[in-house]
């Protein structure tokens, strides 16, 4: 999890063989029934997937006494939506909104920099043979299949005793490291990045960095999406590593932050109204962008099982 | 050679730093308790920042009241998820790394296990020996360790019945003296489609605060290490009761109290009572449509033994180890703790009961609404703060010792009884405490 | 792929320039280091050296004198004593073998249902399938804690809509039950999941020669046959992956017991391997005991892992 946001259900699909190939053309209309069956099956799984968050939008909307007291599913008659969502952002000087952009600062400025850092490792393990390559291609391949939660708590105590743990350094530092995104990168620049062109760029006397900044980059775009795609959920959805390491809230990701509303109901029931419509308000921004991206991540990961 | 050259300095380099932090930071906490060296109180005009970790609510409120009258000892509020559930592990990760904050929230039970981790500052040091006479004996004795002092009381939890009047009535029932006459409610209530009470299979907690009423006493400082004895006669008769009482199926077990189940239970009314601290009041009193229907009752009491009431929950202001000023932090958790201004104030953030029996507050003198006017904090709960058991004792591993209890008792489902819970659990935390390196015996029984 | 349109340049010339570059050997030499470099040592640090402490500091334990260790404190080297305090714990052997129950039962159901919804969205019959991939997929963007925030109120009696239904069927269900609790996770898993693994079944799906279908329907197979013979074997590899990745994945399961203990009592501090270590560390503060419990979960992982790895190779061939 902490530290390999290829998260836990991530794919080695990803760096399957499989040859491109033209996508089947659908024919319309086949038989009327069969639309019918398949359609409807689609629609309850599809209520299945959307009811809860629907719940939440409702829930949301209404008071902490209402919650108890009126239908889950309906709205009430006093719809508290909006005074719901001032106090979330009024609450404790407006930490929820602080919450959400530790989030964005995490998950973006993590997964821009583990893309880099993924894709400069791959394509050196792809395109140059040299003392070591087999050992350490080994040790990251073995990276990936170590659970992240077995290295958070050592690396909270060597964090400790560096002086890193509760700073912003202590999530983002293991966010920067993705060892699946740099196989993939391994995997797609090893087969789509012709060594000609390397020599050719040579030959124009262009240094070894340039070559990977102007050449290699370039050609790895679809690559690197899909691991930029898949770091970012994964820090994003990040929680073991960010509850280990911090203890200032300024510091929480929005995922700690509501957890930390949700365990305090207990004790203080006006928490009811601040989780559900932080809950609410969280899952906005990524919900958007996963309808929006997933074309992309879809690209990405045919591309890259390319070989 | 190139290669190898880098390669080879990186082998070092690794090693190296490797070697270095493991010996930095193999086991944290390794703090022995008392060892620290005595720390100088500010300067005159030295201006002072302390940091302070709370779960209670708008404390930064209350600190603020301190701050205009004391500018040069400045305190910041932090809020921090409830103790075992996020806040102590916050705590002891901060400790672990030679951080922390200077002044903490830490329950009267989790005393001993922040003194096991070297976390606390012995107050005795700085001069607290001094204000024992201020707080209640009872728990000024939950405070003080090995001839020191390892925190401020805060707040206690004596514990009163609550009762749902109109369902009280419906069965035709008085408030209980007695648990037996409790019982016999129960059964009543069950044929009304009611519940008098939940029993928490996952918090040992209420479990043990009725054998503490009943006279247990579970551990005991000797001079060869800690005696244990979680089945003396008070302890049995409480668990051979709730074993009876389980078998007739007259609580509920799903859920514990507070949570969001029984929220939504009190809600419908299918809760008719609550044995249960003087803060559960507030908890209460959020419950939907419960105004005006609930009353308080002395805790019903034990036949033949024991005490009046009995306690759940209670906290302390623990200045932790690697507080650079605790001269002023101990000036402020006296404010805070024992001065009318702190204590009327903390009443607003939702602290238990007053722990200086000289001043309860001046908003618990008063009737109140929510419990149709009855005037409770001084009838029944001032009265249960001083009828307590003043012999139970904390022990260095509560936590874990409250956990492999509520693991034998969720056994109660599978048939295994409280009693027989009680031993198993016995011999486990015997087992945890000699992991932890300390010296434990079984009680001659 | 634009990449194959461009000449190859000749070998022997790209030498000769080399040559005329200087020092070649020491350039094309310091680049992949440089390359690799920043990589490698975040791995070192984050990875490699935290593994490393783990497995020291599992050996050692503490010790103490006094009734609170106020007469001295050390650390001393422990043998395999940690390691058989882990594997004596009946509560850890438990929540180790909850999880393979868990896989056993969580991990077909899913990966069963990702495939069958990539099926029948890539099947003619759908309509609309944009919107329906995008509705699976969209749980994936919900943070598991956050999921888990959402189901636990789905959960609770006298707030769940769903319980209240349940109940006017005459079905009564109790999701935070000791029994059921913990297929109540095995639900949240499955509903923040299957979008994302159907995705990448659909990604292999996609990468169908369209000839082969062609095939099939001149000899007449219909859809079911097609999705049997055909595309069933051909995704075949990304499920045993996906299957894979998803074991993994149920033996770190953290945040949604976690979570979920607040509202249910059947969920104990040691309810899966990583919530036991968890709170060995930071709430009972046995690092070193926690240190055994992390690397005995990670070589349950690896073994797991490999073995399926294994059976998929042997599959596949």
């Amino acid at each position: 999890m902490t530290a390999t946001p290829l998260t836990r259900r991530a794919s080695g699909a990803a760096a399957r063989p499989a040859a491109p190939a033209p996508r089947r053309p659908r024919t319309p209309g086949t038989h009327p029934a069969r639309t019918i069956l398949v359609t409807g099956i689609l629609v309850v799984v599809a209520l299945y997937f959307l009811v809860p968050v629907y719940w939440v939008v409702v829930a949301a909307s209404k008071t902490s006494s209402d919650l108890f007291a009126t239908p889950g599913l309906l709205f009430s008659g006093h719809v508290a939506l909006w005074d719901n969502i001032t106090r979330v952002f009024g609450y404790g000087e407006g930490i929820f909104g602080r919450w959400l952009l530790n989030s964005v600062l995490y998950a973006g400025v993590g997964a821009i920099i583990a893309t880099y850092v993924a894709a400069a490792g791959g394509y050196a393990l792809a395109k140059y043979s040299f003392r070591g390559r087999d050992t350490i291609y080994a040790a990251i391949l073995g990276g990936v299949l170590v659970p992240g939660t077995a290295t958070a708590l050592p690396l909270f105590l060597l964090f400790s005793s560096i002086g890193l743990s509760n700073t912003y350094w202590a999530v983002l530092l293991p966010s920067l490291v993705s060892p699946f995104g740099l196989f993939l990168c391994q995997v797609y620049a090893r087969t789509t990045i012709d060594d000609g062109l390397i020599e050719a760029a040579r030959l124009d006397g262009a240094g070894e960095l340039r070559i990977f900044h102007t050449v290699g980059l370039r050609i790895l775009t679809p690559a690197l999406v899909t691991v930029f795609l898949f770091q970012l959920v994964g820090i994003w959805n990040n929680y073991f590593l960010p509850l280990v390491m911090l203890s200032d809230e300024k510091l929480y990701p929005v995922t700690l932050g509501l957890q930390n509303w949700n365990s305090q109901i207990t004790r203080l029931p006006e928490f009811y109204e601040l989780t559900t419509a932080g809950v609410l308000l969280s899952i906005i921004p990524l919900a958007i962008a996963m309808v929006v991206l997933q074309r992309f991540w879809r690209g990405g990961l045919t591309e890259g099982s390319i070989k | 050679m190139v290669g190898l050259t880098r390669r080879q300095l990186l082998g070092y380099g690794v090693a190296g730093l490797s070697a270095a932090l493991l010996a930095g930071c193999a086991s944290p906490a390794l703090t022995r308790p008392g060892a620290a060296t005595l720390k100088p109180a500010a300067r005159a005009g030295e201006r002072v920042t302390l940091t302070y970790w709370t779960w209670l609510k708008d404390m930064q409120q209350v600190a603020n009241m301190w701050n205009r009258d004391n500018p040069d000892i400045r305190v910041n509020v932090v809020p921090i998820p409830q103790g075992n559930s996020g806040g102590y592990q916050k705590m002891y990760a901060a400790l672990a790394a030679g951080g922390g904050p200077d002044l903490a929230h830490v329950e009267l039970r989790t005393i001993p296990e922040f003194l096991l981790a070297g976390g606390l500052t012995n107050l005795s040091d700085y001069g607290a020996d001094t204000l024992s006479s201020r707080y209640d004996p009872t728990l000024w004795g939950q405070v003080s360790y090995l001839d020191g002092v390892y925190g401020i009381p805060q707040d206690s939890g004596p514990m009163a019945l609550y009762y749902h009047r109109p369902l009280f009535d419906r069965v035709g029932a008085d408030a209980p003296t007695t648990w037996d006459q409790w019982a016999d409610i129960a059964v009543e209530l069950r044929k009304a489609k009611a519940w008098i009470d939940c029993f928490s299979l996952s918090d040992a907690g209420p479990f043990a605060a009725f054998a503490t009423q009943a006279g247990a006493r579970w551990f005991t400082r000797g001079a060869g290490g800690w005696e244990i004895n979680l089945l003396d006669e008070a302890t049995l008769e409480v668990a051979r009761f709730f074993d009876s009482a389980l078998d007739r199926d007259l609580l509920i077990t799903g859920y514990g109290a507070f949570s969001p189940p029984w929220s939504a239970a009190a809600a419908k009314d299918q809760i008719a009572s609550l044995t249960s601290a003087s803060w559960a009041d507030s908890i209460l009193a959020d419950v939907h449509g419960g105004a005006g229907k609930w009353r308080v009752a002395p805790m019903q009491r034990w036949a033949n033994r024991g005490f009046g009431s009995s306690a759940l929950g209670g906290s302390t202001v623990a200045v932790l180890a690697h507080s650079e000023h605790p001269h002023e932090a101990l000036r402020f958790a006296t404010w805070l703790t024992s001065s009318r201004e702190g204590i009327d104030a903390e009443i607003a953030s939702g602290i238990g009961w007053s722990p200086t029996p000289d001043y309860i507050g001046a908003a618990r003198t008063q009737p109140v609404p929510f419990f149709d006017g009855q005037n409770y904090n001084e009838e029944i709960m001032r009265p249960a703060a001083a009828d307590q058991n003043p012999d139970w004792e904390w022990w260095p591993l509560t936590f874990q010792s409250y956990n492999i209890l509520a693991d034998e008792f969720r056994k109660k489902a599978g048939g295994q009884s409280l009693v027989d819970g009680l031993r198993n659990a016995e011999n486990q935390i015997i087992m945890a405490m000699k992991n932890k390196g300390l010296t434990i015996t079984k009680a001659a029984r | 792929m634009s990449t194959h349109t461009h000449t190859v340049t000749p070998a022997p010339a790209a030498r000769a320039a080399s040559r005329r570059r200087g020092n070649p050997q020491r350039s094309t030499q310091a680049a992949p280091w440089l390359l690799i470099g920043p990589f490698l040592a975040l791995f070192i640090l984050t990875f490699a050296l935290p593994i490393l402490m783990a497995i020291v500091s599992s050996f050692q334990r503490v010790e103490r004198r006094g009734l609170f260790g106020e007469e001295g404190v050390s650390t001393v080297f422990a043998g395999f004593n940690n390691y058989a305090q882990a594997l004596g714990d009946a509560n850890f052997i438990t929540s180790i073998g909850r999880m393979i129950l868990f896989g056993i039962v969580q991990v077909p159901v899913m990966i069963a249902l990702c495939t069958l919804l990539a099926l029948l969205l890539e099947s003619a019959s759908a309509r609309w399938p944009g919107v329906f991939r995008a509705a699976f997929f969209l749980p994936y963007g919900i943070p598991g804690v956050i999921a888990t925030i959402l189901w636990s109120f789905l959960y609770t009696p006298g707030l769940s809509p769903l319980i209240d239904a349940a109940k006017i069927v005459g079905i009564e269900v109790d999701p935070l039950g000791s029994g059921m609790v913990l297929w109540s996770i095995a639900n949240i898993v499955t509903w923040t999941y299957t979008g994302y693994n159907m995705l990448i079944v659909i990604a292999q799906l996609k990468s169908i020669p369209g000839d082969i279908y062609e095939a099939a329907k001149l000899d007449g197979a219909g859809p079911v046959r097609i999705a049997r013979s055909i595309q069933l074997p051909l995704i075949r590899p990304a499920l045993m992956l996906t299957t894979v990745f998803s074991i993994i994945g149920t033996l770190q399961l953290f945040a949604e017991p976690q979570v979920l203990a607040t509202s249910s009592t059947a969920i104990d501090s040691g309810y899966t391997p990583n919530l036991a270590a968890y709170t060995n560390a930071f709430a009972y503060n046995n690092y070193n005991v926690a240190a055994a419990q992390a690397v005995l979960i990670a070589l349950i992982a690896f073994a797991l892992s490999f073995t399926f790895l294994r059976l998929s190779n042997r599959g596949s061939k």
